[in-house]
């Protein structure tokens, strides 16, 4: 396993880790010696990690809960007509909005899924739904921002660059942490994978997947004006000259930087390759489908497999799941085109022996109401943002599948039994990853910070 | 288990409980508590509400303590465990409320505490204060770092044949005690080019170095540094330290779409550090205008430029106290090295910096205003007349949308007194909700908060009865107050708008009565008023649509003026509110959990015993001197150890934003004291810190390892890390300094000063880096990956990260490509060892060795042979000709003559003055303006065989007629054609034979007309029933957007790769 921990200065690593010597495996990780990725034979956690990567579906704007895992059909009873109790949102809503979406038991476990995920719900008895999300206000930008860094509104490293930072990469060829989007970006652009105060190395490497051809999808993966011969011949001088320039001279950064272009130079042939989905046969190809989701799941698979820790997938640009009319419409689209590729996934993970130890994250960052939002005094057919409840769920590594763990009210308001914050969902996926929450710290600005804050319980009932 | 079922259960345990209490012969009271309680306290509760730890203000170690209660109040109602805090907690009902934090208690301990309540909660323990044990402030200034700055004397050392410079006798003490001796002194050309890297950011000029090494004068180093420290490239140097600081951004971050991005004031910013520093500007008042301009300067002055500093963070998505704990960050770390923003929440974990601190600074801010205004002269009048539209525009819609919103306030008093009636229903500022003209809006439900109880507290309430029927509590007449409420003041608004008809110019009502309550609707403390400033502070006041409004505008004022080169710079600045007010401490940090009222006051820890609040305004002016005063031990330590830090790469201190009890001591304390003495006596100058610091023999040591090897084995036990300075520290070079470097060297550095910024490769952007746009918000990656500060925060000194990531922008990206091209353009030299040695030069500013020579040589001249062999096999032309229909080929294929890294076009504007719109991407491309200009991707088959063509051709644009479209084969002629509009078409062939070296064309023209005519077409080609069939896809198959990079590369000539070999090395990243 590698870990990138002495692209710092030891001494200074270990300093703002807060972890002191001895403590976490990490002192033993950093290298002086090699300056660049030191290397270990076994992972240094704070426990026996269940899961060794992420894969995170992001469905941005915000999936209705009560559209998709969390029934409700006290919502017909009431349908026209108010419920008795509404919460405030951002915007007004009416009356009660029962699905229009057919739910189905599925599996031994029989827990109801909507048929917007009729593919994926194949394989609920690897899932743990968590009915009982809730986040802090019900707007895009601060519950992105608390979904993925903790924080709704101050500066704070990624979960991503969060587990770069705790676990490094087991590739060190290939970026750890990638964000993928087709398109461009999601609302708060790179803030959602901004490794903050954590060095820049750990943010997320942005991948725009609408891009078909490999060149495109990674910065400078790619050069324009050398070719593989005329690279590694200047490459060999620039090794001869540095190291003539090392001659009496003490400085473990020479090292890393000689490394660094060894490394570089292979990582154009890995990346690359790692990112190409032509060389997969056509029968996996077709698992995933042809879209560009199909494309973005695909490439994730073919990363993880090589060792990138944690990679995120955004439905795309903007916010699309934010439907606040004609909810039935746009979610039936957008369901339709991330259904095939999620249970494409689950089933090649599973196929390959992979989903053990993956750990595969499906959510946005808020829920939607279960009442019709208005315009004025008409109905838009839409649902407003939901903060008070929503559902995630997880599979793969470590976790009980065929699960629903809490729940909302009888309409689908607020989580009401287990209610479950953000950073109790951290808390988990760091346990899982053999990380606890409590230690993963890092000293900026006088404070040993974490992921999740002062607050964060671990989801037992979850757990395999 | 669920969380809810325990508690079922508990109930079920806890009446056992008591069947069992009562059946049993009566316990006493005492002895319950000391068998079943206190051991519970004990084991469960009192490590964190005990003796040393006072969670939430509670302990539970005594009977005072409880009763007493923290934060929350009494923790328990003796004889009521179903109303005790305490019983709550344990029964875990309530997400935020459960204890203890981790580890529930078992069942029948929960009962034990029930039962114990319930009885009345005997408690014997006495004795203990229940008073919370505050910071001891008296043992809190014992630590180094508050003690005042003292007067060291350098040592006398026994021995000392190296320097009797202030600076060298400290450090060679230090080192003479380790048993270590100081290194040499470097040569002369790393004496310049350290000396001008560490003082203006570029490398010396070959001419420059020269200069120096062949200046014997003794006093040539001396001169070298004053004429460094007089160059205007110095301040933009070490501006840029101070900007990491200062968490500079051009930009403000996420904002909403409505509000414009740039902020308006970063350059005048910028420029202001840059000339404050090239002028030597006192750091005192460097500090002062920073904090205080407003209130220093006249209106106009440019320093008011200098509020930027507190002005240029996140908008935090108009968060007020999100952006006043940013204030508090940057001012406390930045200019004192405190981290008082971890007090925001609870008292300071190490430092003596109570939460009443971070909120006596809060009500500073909060009593602080932005305001935009500027800070210069205007350079000319073009600009005026549009301006004076655009700002007529915003004030006049600002003024309409403010009285608007007033007289909606003052219509529904009523509405707003029930509003007090059900707080719950209006959430805080954090919480965004959509309001629009019909909404109460809960600004104005708490502006009445805090005006009705400003009221009650007076001596003559106007709202008595109100208050009165509010401590009974009875909805039904609470309602029926609030409408006889909402008639009185409605008539008060009609008596004052008749008045007002007739007397246009009254100042108030005849009847003093009325007066008093038309005050309740129009005074500055109206609840109903709506303060007149800039919208950035007042958005939560007004309706979403007129926030998008009044953004709007703003945002064209804005704009006009940064578009405007004559415009006057634009400063904004703090200014102080007509009314401050008084902080109330945020338990917990929630705003929606206001506990007791605090001055606004300086940190007491560096203030004298029984120090007064602040009486000015809101104090900043105050809490500006408070920093400057050279009393402060503080100010003058911090910004001598950054200026040591950016010297000697880390400071005295290791932590430089960082002087409290958890920092490392400094490593050299009397030194410190001595620079920092030093500092305030020359009257704060830097130049004069950087001149004792450069003309030391510390500084001037070299940089190497000790050549002797029981030395080197030496320091590698005694000081590794070389903390005690036995040589000096190589430096690695920034992104800024390598760029700026690469450019200087390529001869292409454009060294004007001050101005817009402009994007990192902006073509024409050959401007130092200090200039590069700074968008927080999305920082190009190559800033992060070379570890940029993060303009988000206050970076006291950057991560120094290697990652392969720096590599492969230096190979590939090519704007070093660029700069290796420029650079090989200046090479003079009749041959090519001349030359490779003027490369050197201008490179290194030294001529290469023999070997090096020898390398260079055999690198150029062994080029082109073997290179031209390795090129890629070319599947793939891109061209342009005229179709011929009679032929069914292409009249003549001329290939494009450009390629810009993303498509074959014309020349590198598109559309090319010649060719037009002739464009070939990788997945399509765009014809060209007429028919004789068809685009054509050719391919051309590599060995015989019969191929498949799998293909989409698509046309999406609706204006226009569309295009024509040709499959044609340079023996078969035409294979398929079609014409398309709107439309997608698969053109998919079979069985294409072909010999090696046959072509395919793919031909596109406009149809009859020259409108919308942009496609996508990638073709693939696939080797069908070749050898080797069964195998990876991608081996037999062509792929027209796959290959389209891989096929464009144009080398960089011999010489270029070169001149970026040497680029790229160490002796060019690294200063020795």
């Amino acid at each position: 396993m590698k870990y990138p921990s002495s692209i710092l200065s030891r001494r200074n690593f270990l300093k703002r880790s807060g972890i002191g010597f001895g403590m976490l495996g990490l002192a033993g990780l950093l290298s002086e010696k090699s300056g660049l990725y030191a290397s270990s034979a076994t992972p240094h956690t704070h426990f026996t990690p269940k899961a060794k990567r992420v894969i995170h579906f992001f469905l941005n704007g915000g999936p209705s809960h009560v559209d998709t895992f969390d029934p409700k059909p006290a919502l017909l009873k009431y349908a026209s007509k108010s419920l008795p109790q509404t919460l405030i949102t951002e915007r007004k809503t009416g009356t009660a909005f029962p699905s229009p979406f057919k739910f189905q038991r599925y599996g031994q476990s029989g827990i109801e899924v909507s048929e917007l995920f009729a593919k994926t719900a194949q394989h609920i008895d690897d899932i743990a739904v968590i009915r009982s999300m809730y986040a802090q206000v019900p707007n895009h930008e601060p519950s992105l921002m608390l979904m993925n860094c903790g924080d709704s509104v101050q500066t704070r490293p990624s979960l991503g660059s969060w587990l770069m930072y705790g676990l490094g990469s087991e590739n060190e060829n290939l970026p750890g942490f990638v964000s993928m989007c087709p398109g461009g970006f999601p609302i708060k652009g790179a803030e959602n994978w901004q490794s903050a105060f954590l060095p820049g190395a750990m943010q997320g490497t942005y991948v725009d997947s609408q891009h078909t051809a490999v060149n495109k999808l990674i910065e400078n993966i790619h050069s324009p004006h050398a070719n593989a011969n005329t690279q590694r011949r200047q490459l060999d001088l620039l090794r001869q000259i540095n190291i003539e320039h090392q001659r009496g001279r003490i400085d473990p950064r020479l090292d890393a930087r000689i490394e660094s272009f060894e490394l570089a130079f292979r990582m154009q042939t890995s990346a690359s390759d790692a990112f190409d989905i032509s060389h997969e046969p056509k029968h996996i190809q077709d698992l995933y489908g042809s879209g560009v989701h199909g494309r973005q799941t695909l490439i994730a698979r073919r990363l993880l497999e090589r060792g990138v820790r944690y990679v995120q997938l955004w439905h795309g640009a903007g916010q699309p799941w934010d439907h606040h009319s004609k909810i039935e419409e746009g979610h039936r689209k957008l369901a339709a085109e991330i259904d095939q590729p999620i249970a494409a996934l689950l089933s090649d993970l599973k196929q390959r022996g992979m989903l053990e130890d993956t750990l595969v994250i499906w959510g946005g960052e808020f829920g939607r109401t279960p009442t019709v939002e208005m315009s004025g005094n008409a109905a838009t057919l839409g649902r407003d943002h939901n903060h008070y409840g929503f559902s995630t769920w997880m599979a793969g590594g470590g976790i009980k599948g065929g699960t629903v763990y809490g729940s909302t009210d009888e309409f689908g308001f607020a989580a009401q039994e287990n209610p479950t914050s953000v950073h109790d969902l951290h808390a988990t996926i760091l346990h899982l990853m053999g990380l606890d929450h409590e230690q993963l710290t890092y000293r900026y600005a006088g404070r040993d910070f974490r992921l999740t804050d002062v607050h964060g319980e671990i989801l037992k009932n979850i757990l395999a | 288990m669920t969380k809810v079922l325990p508690s079922l259960k508990i109930a079920g345990v806890a009446l056992y409980w008591s069947a069992m209490a009562h059946a049993a012969p009566a316990v006493d009271g005492t002895t319950f508590f000391e068998t079943k309680i206190r051991p519970l306290f004990i084991e469960n509760c009192q490590k964190c509400h005990g003796d040393k730890k006072q969670e939430n203000g509670l302990r539970l170690d005594s009977k005072a303590g409880w009763q007493n209660g923290g934060d929350h109040g009494a923790a328990i109602k003796p004889g009521d465990p179903e109303n005790s805090l305490m019983i709550k907690a344990v029964r875990r009902i309530d997400k935020n409320l459960q204890m203890p934090p981790k580890h529930p208690l078992k069942d029948e301990e929960i009962a034990a505490l029930e039962e114990w309540v319930k009885m009345g909660a005997p408690d014997p323990r006495q004795g203990t204060s229940a008073a919370k044990k505050g910071i001891d402030m008296t043992e809190g200034r014992k630590h180094w770092a508050f003690q005042p700055i003292g007067h060291p004397q350098p040592p006398t050392l026994a021995i000392n044949t190296w320097s009797h410079s202030a600076v060298d006798c400290f450090i060679l003490e230090k080192l003479q005690r380790a048993g270590l001796q100081p290194s040499p002194a470097a040569d002369r050309l790393t004496l310049i080019r350290r000396a001008t890297f560490d003082l203006t950011g570029l490398s010396p000029t070959p001419a420059e170095v020269e200069a120096f090494v062949s200046d014997l004068a003794p006093d040539a180093y001396a001169r070298l540094i004053e004429r460094l420290l007089a160059s205007p490239h110095y301040g933009e140097h070490w501006a840029r330290h101070w900007l990491d600081v200062a968490r500079y951004s051009d930009t403000k971050g996420y904002v909403y779409a409505r509000e414009e991005k740039m902020w308006i004031h970063a350059t005048s910013y910028r420029d202001w550090v840059v000339k404050a520093l090239n002028d030597d500007m006192p750091y005192d008042r460097f500090v002062q205008l920073q904090v205080a301009a407003d209130q220093i300067e006249p209106a106009g002055s440019p320093h008011l430029a200098a509020m930027g500093f507190l002005t240029l963070g996140r908008r935090f998505l108009g968060v007020t106290h999100d952006i006043i704990d940013d204030r508090i960050d940057v001012v406390t770390r930045g200019l004192l090295g405190l981290t008082t923003a971890c007090a925001r929440c609870h008292d300071h974990k190490y430092d003596p910096i109570p939460t009443r601190d971070y909120y006596a600074l809060y009500g500073v801010f909060q009593s602080s205003a932005e305001k935009v205004v500027p800070c210069g002269l205007a350079k000319g009048t073009v600009y005026e007349k549009e301006w004076n539209v655009r700002e007529q525009k915003l004030r006049e819609t600002m003024a309409t949308r403010r009285e608007e919103q007033s007289a909606r306030v003052r219509a529904t008093v009523k509405e707003h007194l029930i509003a007090q009636l059900e707080l719950e229903k209006y959430p805080e500022e954090a919480f965004g909700q959509l309001l629009d003209l019909n909404d109460i809006n809960p600004v104005f439900v708490r502006r009445w908060k805090s005006y009705l109880s400003e009221d009650e507290k007076s001596t003559d309430p106007i709202f008595a009865e109100w208050h009165a029927l509010k401590s009974k509590g009875v909805i039904k007449d609470l309602h029926e107050a609030a409408a006889r409420y909402g008639t009185l003041f409605a008539d008060i608004e009609k008596q004052w708008r008749a008045l007002l008809k007739s007397q246009p110019d009254a100042k108030a009502l005849p009847n003093t009565a009325d007066e008093r309550l038309r005050g309740v609707l129009y005074t500055l403390d109206s609840p109903c008023y709506v303060p007149d400033e800039h919208i950035a502070n007042t958005e939560m006041f007004f309706t979403a649509s007129t926030v998008v409004e009044i953004w709007k505008l703003q945002g064209e004022v804005d704009r006009w003026l940064m578009q405007n080169a004559d415009a006057p710079p634009q400063a904004t600045i703090l200014v102080d509110r007509s009314k401050p007010s008084t902080p109330r401490i945020f338990t917990r940090g929630n705003p929606l959990t206001k506990g007791a009222e605090v001055p606004r006051q300086f940190l007491q820890v560096l203030s004298e015993e029984n120090a007064q609040p602040f009486v000015n305004g809101s104090g900043r002016l105050e809490l500006a001197q408070a920093i400057a005063n050279p009393s402060n031990p503080l100010t003058a330590r911090v910004m001598v150890n950054r200026v040591w830090q950016h010297h000697f790469g880390h400071g005295l201190v290791s932590t430089p934003s960082d002087f409290g009890k958890r920092a490392e001591i400094p490593s050299h304390p009397e030194l410190l004291d001595w620079l920092a003495q030093h500092f305030t006596l020359s009257g704060w100058s830097i130049k004069e810190m950087h001149r004792l610091i450069m003309l030391s023999q510390t500084y001037q040591q070299r940089s190497g390892s000790p050549s002797d090897a029981i030395e080197l084995t030496k320091v590698h036990q005694l000081d590794p890390e070389n903390r005690l300075l036995w040589r000096m520290n190589p430096h690695r070079l920034s992104f800024e300094e390598a760029r700026d470097a690469w450019l200087a060297a390529s001869g292409e550095l454009n060294l004007i000063m001050g101005g817009r910024p402009e994007s990192l490769f902006a073509k024409q952007n050959t401007r130092r880096t200090l200039y590069t746009l700074v968008d927080r918000e999305n920082l190009p990656t190559v800033l992060r990956t070379f570890d940029f500060a993060n303009p988000d925060l206050s970076i006291p000194q950057r991560n120094e990260t290697t990652v392969p990531q720096q590599a492969l922008f230096s190979l590939n990206h090519p704007f070093i490509a660029s700069r290796a091209s420029a650079i090989t353009q200046r090479l003079k030299g009749s041959d090519a060892a001349s030359k490779i040695s003027h490369l050197y030069s201008l490179l290194y500013q030294r001529t290469p060795t023999e070997h090096e020579m020898e390398s260079a040589l055999n690198f150029v001249q062994l080029d082109s042979a073997p290179l031209a062999q390795t090129k890629q096999p070319n599947a793939w032309q891109y061209g342009y000709g005229e179709w011929d229909e009679a032929t069914g080929r292409i009249k003549s294929f001329t290939s494009l003559p450009h390629f810009n890294g993303s498509a074959w076009q014309g020349g590198d504007n598109w559309p090319d003055e010649k060719l037009g719109w002739v464009q070939i991407t990788a997945t399509g491309g765009h014809p060209g303006n007429d028919r004789q200009h068809a685009v054509v991707r050719r391919w051309i088959a590599p060995q015989d065989g019969n191929y498949t063509l799998t293909s989409s051709l698509i046309h999406e644009p609706e204006p226009g007629d569309g295009i024509r479209a040709f499959v044609s084969h340079n023996k078969r002629g035409l294979l398929r054609s079609t014409s398309l509009h709107q439309s997608t078409e698969q053109i998919n062939l079979e069985t294409i034979a072909m010999n090696k070296s046959d072509t395919l064309d793919f031909i596109v023209d406009i149809r009859d007309g020259l409108n919308s005519d942009q496609f996508l077409w990638s073709p693939m080609i696939k080797l069908s029933g070749g050898a080797g069939s069964g195998g990876d896809i991608a081996d037999q198959a062509w792929f027209a957007n796959k290959d389209f990079d891989a096929d464009t590369i144009t080398l960089l000539p011999p010489w270029e790769q070169l001149a970026q070999v040497l680029m790229l090395s160490n002796e060019f990243m690294f200063v020795d």
